[in-house]
């Protein structure tokens, strides 16, 4: 006979169940609840670096040109469209575009004096007829060139029927369009629909910003977290040996470490970077050596506190070396502050990263980096606004996102630790 | 009369007849306390005068090549060598080194009419203090008003909005926040100007190189206009970047006094939130505070060398761009030095005042 309690029990439902196997995914999603705040800076910033680290390695997604090529017109505002040369039809034109010309023989074209539009529709009928004549045809686009004073003597050509069509540049066309309803725009000369675009404009030597901006975001990363990385490799075993052996070992190494903290790291890392001259490599253990006295001082000082604990005692009482003592029974425990300390750690890799390439260290020069973005940016502030924010916003959101991720995590983790 | 020695009249001597005032005062706890603390600056002074001078002579960048450049021959090294003792053994130059930082004496320039580098830092130096000052006092108004009112309105608005200042202005690059400042104030709406320290057409006779100093004592309202409009975006830049991290401090520290049995007490006395706020949180709060200028140096002589590079501003920090820039060793080496004794002074200084106000840290 079954015991009557036992039955009584009611059964798993079956999402009880399924809660126990979800695991992992659901306990972080239900940590929401517990931590408040800090969970949701923690789960913003991950998505953030996430994005940074995917740009990083695709800089494709973003980058639709080469950010060391010219692909557009100099100083290009945001959102702007580049100016095109275009083409000025009648509305009840038989033609849609320069192809359309192919064996009509020599159509009259109406192009304003001295404008560069009059070589532009040349080179590009020039162009259209070799096509042709590769593809075996006879046919020819032939122009006869119309020279008018202003682009409205232009207009009113075609509106009269003087000339079949006219060519001139966009941004001075299209004003005047509104007046003028007898004439259309009929794209540009080179058949493309739209051409090309610059959501965040271009810069000084016609680059497209963004194609920089994301590609700087390779740069940018490889610093941070290489300079960290090195540091953390050198600081935290560091710490562990001074914080556990104490003695003069210890005292001279905190001395060492504490007189490089307070010194002004960058002007320390602008020192380095001059010495070594220009590579991203030098950079690198520029900003590393900086970062030593961080993983050092924190490691050390919760070193000490460890080491006094019981299972410390008890592992040093079976004749545990001090090796495996530090190895298997003090670094464990630290590890979760390193691992904050080195998510806030990129985030400063990366400003001084960018400060040290601003002040025209470090970096060759034609790298496409943020810093010296924003330091050829502040040659022409005066007349291109785009080319100084954009960079600035760039090194801001990494850092922001690397920073909160750190602070986020401190703080679930480990709140005693923002004291130290 | 050298403008290095002006300074030192007007910063150090002050500071000299208060540390003297203090150390005679003072318990016999306090002045044990000084006379260790002072004789640590040295071995401090030391090893940042090492690092240095390893930095700058050990890692594979060679000083002869990197001054002269690719067109050095094997002759004119060799010259350039003799001439700068570069042939003695690396300990002869090290102890050659640590004697003239004892000394300040840097010798001379390598560009440029070969200056003596202390009559160049002469000129570089009070442009620098003129705007890390102003810019300390805004940083620590700023940063303890805000810090204050967050720490005791806790998860109020005003303690998120100043959590988010804070967070922001740390992520802010401080070189773009000039640079954006630049394009607002200097370019948009055209209120400041936007670059040097003080408008090149307006005469002012040169005394201490602090222009503010020099315009009131020759009574040149016209030069100190120009000055302080200069000025204003700079200080701003700098002082606002360093009170994001009083701000944290002081919020956190205020939190924590607030949780002390003693102002649970002073309330159950019937005390105004302002008085408690004043005469119990705040003041214990402050501590540690004070402490962080100590280690603020650091930062505030790192973003000085930035906003001086965006502002075009004569100090210390352009000087060491521009001299890394044209491979002027000897006045590089002799700026980092320069910036690790201001910083041995002020985290003495510091740790003395921090001394004074909580008795729990001397021994």
């Amino acid at each position: 006979m079954p015991d009557p309690v036992l039955t009584e029990l009611p059964e798993e439902e079956e999402w009880q169940v399924d809660l126990g196997q979800v695991g992992l995914f659901r306990r972080v999603l239900n940590g929401r609840k517990w931590y408040g705040v800090d969970w949701w800076m923690v789960v913003i910033s991950s998505a953030m670096v996430v994005f940074f680290i995917v740009i990083a390695f695709f800089p494709g997604l973003l980058a639709t040109y080469d950010p060391l090529e010219q692909v557009g017109p100099r100083f290009l505002p945001p959102g702007e469209t580049p100016d095109a040369e275009v083409l000025v039809l009648r509305p009840d034109s038989p033609f849609e575009s320069l192809e359309d010309l192919a064996g009509l023989g020599r159509v009259p074209t109406a192009v304003v004096q001295g404008a560069p539009s009059s070589e532009d529709v040349r080179s590009e009928a020039d162009r259209i007829s070799d096509e042709l004549d590769e593809a075996g045809s006879d046919d020819q686009v032939g122009l006869r060139i119309v020279r008018v004073e202003t682009i409205e003597d232009m207009i009113a050509a075609v509106q009269t029927g003087e000339v079949e069509l006219g060519v001139g540049s966009s941004a001075e066309l299209e004003p005047l369009l509104a007046d003028n309803p007898e004439v259309i725009i009929a794209g540009p000369i080179t058949g493309e629909k739209g051409g090309k675009s610059f959501p965040l404009g271009t810069n000084q030597i016609g680059q497209d910003v963004l194609s920089r901006l994301a590609w700087g975001a390779r740069v940018a990363l490889t610093i941070g977290f290489t300079a960290s990385l090195f540091s953390l490799f050198i600081g935290v075993p560091l710490g562990l040996l001074a914080g556990y052996t104490g003695g003069k070992f210890d005292r001279g190494l905190t001395l060492i470490m504490d007189s490089l903290y307070a010194f002004p790291g960058l002007i320390l890392a602008i020192a380095i970077a001059a010495v070594l001259g220009p590579s991203i490599v030098n950079v690198i253990v520029a900003i590393a050596v900086l970062y030593i006295p961080t993983y050092y001082r924190i490691v050390r000082g919760q070193t000490l506190s460890t080491k006094q604990g019981l299972h410390v005692e008890a592992a040093r009482s079976i004749g545990a070396t001090k090796t495996s003592i530090m190895r298997s029974y003090i670094f464990p425990l630290v590890i979760p502050s390193v691992a904050i300390i080195f998510s806030v750690n990129i985030a400063d890799a990366i400003l001084t990263g960018a400060a040290l390439s601003f002040l025209g260290l470090g970096l060759p020069p034609t790298t496409p980096d943020w810093g010296i973005d924003l330091a050829r940016g502040q040659e022409f502030i005066q007349r291109a606004w785009w080319l100084i924010t954009f960079p600035g916003i760039a090194v801001m959101l990494v850092v922001l996102a690397f920073t909160m991720l750190g602070e986020g995590l401190m703080e679930i983790f480990n709140p005693k630790l923002r004291k130290q | 009369m050298h403008p290095l020695l002006l300074i030192f009249l007007i910063f150090g001597i002050p500071a000299l007849i208060g540390l003297v005032y203090v150390y005679s005062r003072g318990s016999s706890g306090l002045r044990t306390y000084m006379t260790t603390r002072i004789a640590l600056t040295i071995p401090m002074i030391l090893i940042l005068a090492t690092v240095v001078f390893f930095v700058m002579r050990i890692l594979p960048g060679d000083p002869i090549d990197s001054t002269l450049g690719p067109k050095g021959t094997a002759e004119i090294k060799e010259r350039f060598a003799e001439q700068h003792g570069l042939n003695d053994p690396i300990f002869v130059q090290y102890g050659r080194f640590v004697g003239n930082v004892f000394t300040l004496d840097f010798g001379n320039s390598l560009i440029q009419s070969q200056r003596p580098i202390v009559d160049e830092l002469g000129e570089r130096l009070p442009a620098t203090l003129e705007m890390i000052i102003p810019a300390t006092l805004l940083a620590l108004g700023l940063g303890i008003f805000l810090g204050t009112r967050a720490g005791i309105r806790r998860k109020s608005a005003s303690d998120y909005g100043s959590r988010i200042f804070s967070v922001m202005i740390y992520a802010m690059p401080i070189f773009w926040l000039g640079l954006l400042f630049q394009l607002i104030f200097g370019v948009w709406l055209g209120w400041t100007p936007i670059a040097g320290r003080i408008d090149p057409q307006i005469p002012l006779e040169r005394t201490t190189n602090l222009l503010i100093v020099d315009s009131i004592i020759t009574l040149n309202w016209a030069a100190l206009r120009s000055v302080l409009a200069h000025l204003i975006l700079p200080t701003l830049t700098l002082g606002l970047v360093l009170s994001g991290v009083f701000l944290r401090l002081t919020r956190i520290n205020v939190i924590e006094t607030n949780q002390e049995e003693y102002v649970a007490a002073a309330r159950a006395r019937g005390i105004s939130q302002g008085t408690i706020t004043r005469r119990y949180a705040l003041q214990n709060a402050m501590i540690p505070v004070i402490t962080l200028i100590g280690l603020q140096v650091a930062i505030l002589l790192a973003g000085a060398v930035l906003t001086e590079t965006v502002f075009a501003w004569p100090g210390m920090g352009r000087y060491l761009i521009q001299r890394i820039l044209s491979r002027d060793f000897t006045a590089v080496q002799s700026v980092i030095v320069f910036f690790a004794l201001f910083v041995a002074v002020i985290s003495l200084a510091v740790d003395i005042l921090y001394s004074l106000l909580d008795p729990r840290v001397r021994y």
